[in-house]
Parts: structure tokens; sequence; C-alpha cells
């Protein structure tokens, strides 16, 4: 195996007095796609925010290829290459879609406006809609696009599934499968346990700020009781 | 009659442009900072002097080039060094900081310049009437009017066609997501505090040349451009630039007919605009 991309050890997090995360240690495989799932309010967005800045981990250590990043402010991170598609998509409701494609950085690479409209048509078609006016299909492209500009190394993504239909999902989850064939390490957020134990390679299960499960993702798959009483995984999550 | 509805129409046209100028910077500062810069007035006095000191060396033309642009300069270094230090904080920080700094600048004046009004020399050409019929449509008055209306021109470029003004846009709406799009937002804001300081240093020559130089010279342009951004609505450059000339006009006008209501009229404005519209004339859908 090679090696990793992203290593966090011990994070712990707070908002204000309120300690979030227990001590978060996990890791993102070079070039694979790393799962982390859990309950809704088990710490997995501020699990995130952590990595990539937004709320620092008071203790704890992370890095990014071997180049600490713990104290640094998020556009630091960014620019070394890590993409994040935050939850709730995030995008600037009153720009343009070609405009919200402009604010990112210039990193060099093979993602520019052209190449991201050519994996995403529908965003070009839409080029002069404000962000407003999109489907949250359409967001959650505009959302993955404008951190496929940063031409990331890492990409991060936090529930990219969630409130859409089930075919955009699967389109969702072929781009990112796309993206771990190109090279990139992809750590990914999602309350679709299938979809995402199907696609990734290895699995985190966070409970109440502290890693309560990790494996492969074949492992997790392959014990069904033991999904259930670590991830609360409801019945309808199973279909699509 | 009708010269003199006129005559006030143009000069509310010309103190309601004063207003928008103050009131797009000061909104362009509170958008995207949380900050309401009541040190705002300030700038605009240091503009001004800046200009009346540079003159003799440089003339008007170049202070008028010049003034403004070190204005703006300051105030990179008045938001790196002071202001952006209670960003994130309870808004009463930046209100204590900002009110403590018009107090700075207005003593500051004071002290260098003196108490003393002082006359600001504005080419000779420029003061003659262009008409005697029209005997208020001064040069200088046409100038001020063709340098605002290209200053917000180019502005509204900025915003609209630069990645810099996008950025802020983007940024008044969410500066994280901003930042984790790898833009450094502390200079962001930087450059943004120094444009909307730039407009104030710009109305502060501006207003030199007509009104003459005072230290409280912004004292009576910082009023009427909070309200112009209520009016307009908060986060709208358009609404802002309306809502400022709009005040200017009712000023001029109520002065015509009722005038010891000409102080009161924009609180009227404002108060009819809260009730009906209370997001602002071109608030949220105009949201730049
Ligand atoms: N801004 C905040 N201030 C205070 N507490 C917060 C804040 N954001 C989240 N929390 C709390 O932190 C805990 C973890 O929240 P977090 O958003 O990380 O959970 P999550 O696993 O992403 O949940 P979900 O599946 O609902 O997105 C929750 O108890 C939540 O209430
Ligand atoms: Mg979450």
């Amino acid at each position: 195996m090679s090696g990793y991309a992203l290593v966090a050890e011990g994070l712990h997090t707070y908002y204000g007095k309120s300690h979030i995360l227990h001590g978060i240690s996990l890791k993102v495989g070079e070039g694979k796609i790393t799962t982390i799932l859990g309950r809704n309010g088990a710490g997995k967005s501020t699990t995130l925010r952590s990595l990539v800045g937004l709320t620092p981990a008071r203790e704890g250590k992370i890095t990014v290829f071997g180049t600490e990043t713990t104290k640094l402010p998020p556009y630091a991170i960014a620019e070394m290459g890590v993409g994040f598609v935050p939850e709730g998509r995030k995008i600037f409701a009153n720009l343009t879609v070609e405009e919200n494609l402009k604010v990112p950085v210039d990193r060099p690479g093979k993602w520019t406006i052209q190449t991201v409209y050519e994996l995403f048509p529908r965003l070009q078609e839409r080029r002069n809609n404000k962000g407003r006016q999109l489907s949250g299909g359409e967001q959650e492209m505009l959302s993955i696009a404008r951190a496929l500009l940063l031409n990331p190394k890492i990409l991060i993504l936090d529930e990219p599934s969630q409130g859409l239909a089930p075919l955009i999902v699967r389109e969702v989850f072929r781009i990112i499968t796309q993206m771990r064939a190109e090279g990139m390490s992809v750590l990914l957020v999602e309350q679709n346990v299938r979809m995402s134990l199907e696609v990734a390679d290895w699995v985190y299960v966070l409970n109440d700020g502290e890693i309560a499960y990790s494996g492969t993702a074949a492992d997790l798959q392959a014990d069904e009781a033991l999904l259930q009483s670590l991830a609360g995984v409801s019945a309808e999550k199973w279909e699509i | 009659m009708t010269q003199l509805i006129l005559f006030n129409v143009m000069n509310g046209l010309i103190i309601g442009a004063f207003y928008a100028l103050m009131a797009i910077g000061l909104s362009l500062i509170m958008s995207l900072s949380d900050v309401i810069n009541f040190a705002h007035g300030g700038f605009l006095a240091v503009g001004a002097y800046l200009a009346y000191s540079l003159a003799p060396y440089i003339g008007f033309w170049g202070g008028l080039l010049v003034a403004p642009v070190l204005t703006a300069i300051l105030g990179l270094i008045v938001e790196k060094f002071l202001i952006s230090r209670v960003y994130g904080r309870d808004p009463l920080y930046s209100l204590l900081l900002t009110f403590g700094l018009a107090f700075i600048f207005e003593d500051g004046t004071r002290y260098i310049w003196g108490a003393q009004s002082l006359p600001y020399q504005v080419p000779g050409w420029l003061m003659s009437p262009l008409s005697s019929s029209f005997f208020f449509l001064t040069g200088y008055r046409m100038l001020m009017i063709v340098l605002i209306v290209a200053v917000v021109a180019g502005l509204f470029v900025i915003m609209t066609r630069t990645r810099l003004g996008l950025r802020i846009r983007a940024g008044t709406l969410d500066l994280e997501t901003v930042s984790i799009l790898g833009v450094n937002v502390r200079i962001l804001r930087n450059l943004n505090f120094g444009i909307g300081i730039y407009l104030a240093g710009l109305a502060g020559v501006l207003a030199a040349g007509q009104l003459g130089l005072q230290p409280t010279i912004g004292d009576s342009l910082i009023m009427p451009s909070f309200i112009a951004i209520i009016i307009g609505g908060l986060g709208s450059l358009t609404g802002t630039l309306l809502g400022g000339l709009l005040i200017g006009v009712a000023q001029g006008i109520t002065t015509v007919f009722f005038p010891s209501a000409s102080e009161a009229v924009m609180y009227v404005m404002m108060a009819l605009v809260l009730l009906v519209r209370p997001q602002g004339l071109l608030g949220e859908e105009g949201r730049f």
C-alpha cells in the first residue's frame, strides 16, 4: 500500500466550551476512498471542518502529504491541494454559475472552467443562471466543480448525496470513483451507507466524537449486525 | 420658481452623490467585515486635507488623483493593524474601535491643519457658471458629477468583471466558503476596506472644493450615508447608490417648500421604507 495523503492524530475540537471531538485519529490513503459514517450529531462535519481549518482542533496534529497543517488557516490548507465540498453545498446564491467557478484560486492542473464544464455539461447550460436558481443536484455539481478547480490532491466531501434524487446520487458517486481513478485521494462523509460502502476502500465509524470502528469497507459490509449497532443505519438508507 | 426647484434638485443630486460615495464604501465594509465604520467621515477629512497639502506641489488635478489613493493606503494600514484584530468578536469591539478612530482623525487633523476652516483652491475656470440662466451649474459641479459617475461605474466593473470583485461579493454571503476555496480572506477584507476608504477619500477631495476644509467636514455626511444604506437595502450597491441620490434630491426639494424639514425628511423616508419594505428598496433581490 502506498502512503497516506492525510493523517490526523488525536484531534480534540470544541465549539466554544462544548467538547465535540475526543481524540479523533484517522488516515486517508493515497489514491483511495475513505469514508466516515456515523449518526446525526456524531461529529462527522466537525471532523472535516477541523481537517480543512475552519474549526481548528485545539489538540492533536494534522499532516497533509507529510506537511503539518494543524494551525494553518483554511486558505493555506486549500492551497496545499485540499478541496472541500461542504455540507449543504454552500454555493454562492448571488453569483452566476460561471462567477461561482471564478472564486477558487488557480492551482495548476487538468481542471479548468472548460474541463469542469465537460465533466458537468449541465453547468455549462446553466452558466449564466444565479446560484439560487439551481436545483439541488445542479448545486451539488457546482460545489464539486468549484472544489475541483483547485486541482486538489485530496477531495473532502460532506454528505454530497443529501437530499438528491437517486439518479443524481448515482451520478455523484460515479464522479467520486472517477476522481479516485484519476489518482485523487477522497475523504467522504455520507449518510448513504450502502452506496458509500460500495465505493469506499476504508471506513471509519464515528460515535459521539470518537472513532468507534475502523476497517475495510468489505469487512463492515459483510457484518450487517455490526453496521446496525455502530452506525444506527436505518432500513430506508439501504433503498436506492 | 422652476429655476429655484432645478437649483435645489441639482444641489440635492450633488449632495446625494456624496452620500452615495460614502454609503457605498460603508456598505462594502459592513457587508464583508461586519464592521460599522464610524471613522469613515474621518477618512474623508484626511482625503480632503491631504489634497490641500499636496496641491501646492502637484496642483489641483494631482491632488485629486493622489490624495484618495493615499487615503486608501492609510485605510489598508488601519485595517491591517487595528480593525482586523476585532473581526469575529462582539460587534461592540469594532464600534468602540471605529468610534475612537473617528475622534483620533478629527483631533489629528485639527492638530496638524488647525481648527479654523481653510479655503481649497479650485482652478478658476471650473468655478464660473456654464451659462447665466443656469448660474448654479458650474464646471466644478459638472466635474464632481462626472467623476462620481465614473468611479461608481468603475466600481461596478470591478464587482462584476474581476475576480477580486466576485470574491468580495461571494464573501459578503459566505466568507468561510470563500476561504476554503484557497482565497486569503485577510487580504480580501483588507483590499475591500481599501476600496471603501478610497471612495471616502475621493468624496473628501471633492467636498473640499465645494464646502472648504474643516476637521468635521465628514460629520454632516455620515448619518445620511447610513440612512442611504437602509433605504437602498444592505448588500445592494445599486440600492445604496439610489438611496443616496434619493435622500439628496428629497432634501433639495424640501428646502424649497418646507425648509425647516429638510433635515428631517430622510428620517421620514427611512421610516416609510422600513414600514413598507424593511429589506430596503433593492435589498435581497438586488443583492449585488
Ligand atoms: N456551530 C456549532 N456550535 C455548537 N455546537 C455545534 C455546532 N455545530 C455542531 N455542533 C454540535 O456538535 C456536534 C457534532 O455536530 P456535527 O455537525 O459535527 O455532526 P454530524 O455528524 O456532521 O451530524 P449530521 O449527520 O447531522 O451532519 C453536535 O452535537 C452538534 O450539535
Ligand atoms: Mg454533518
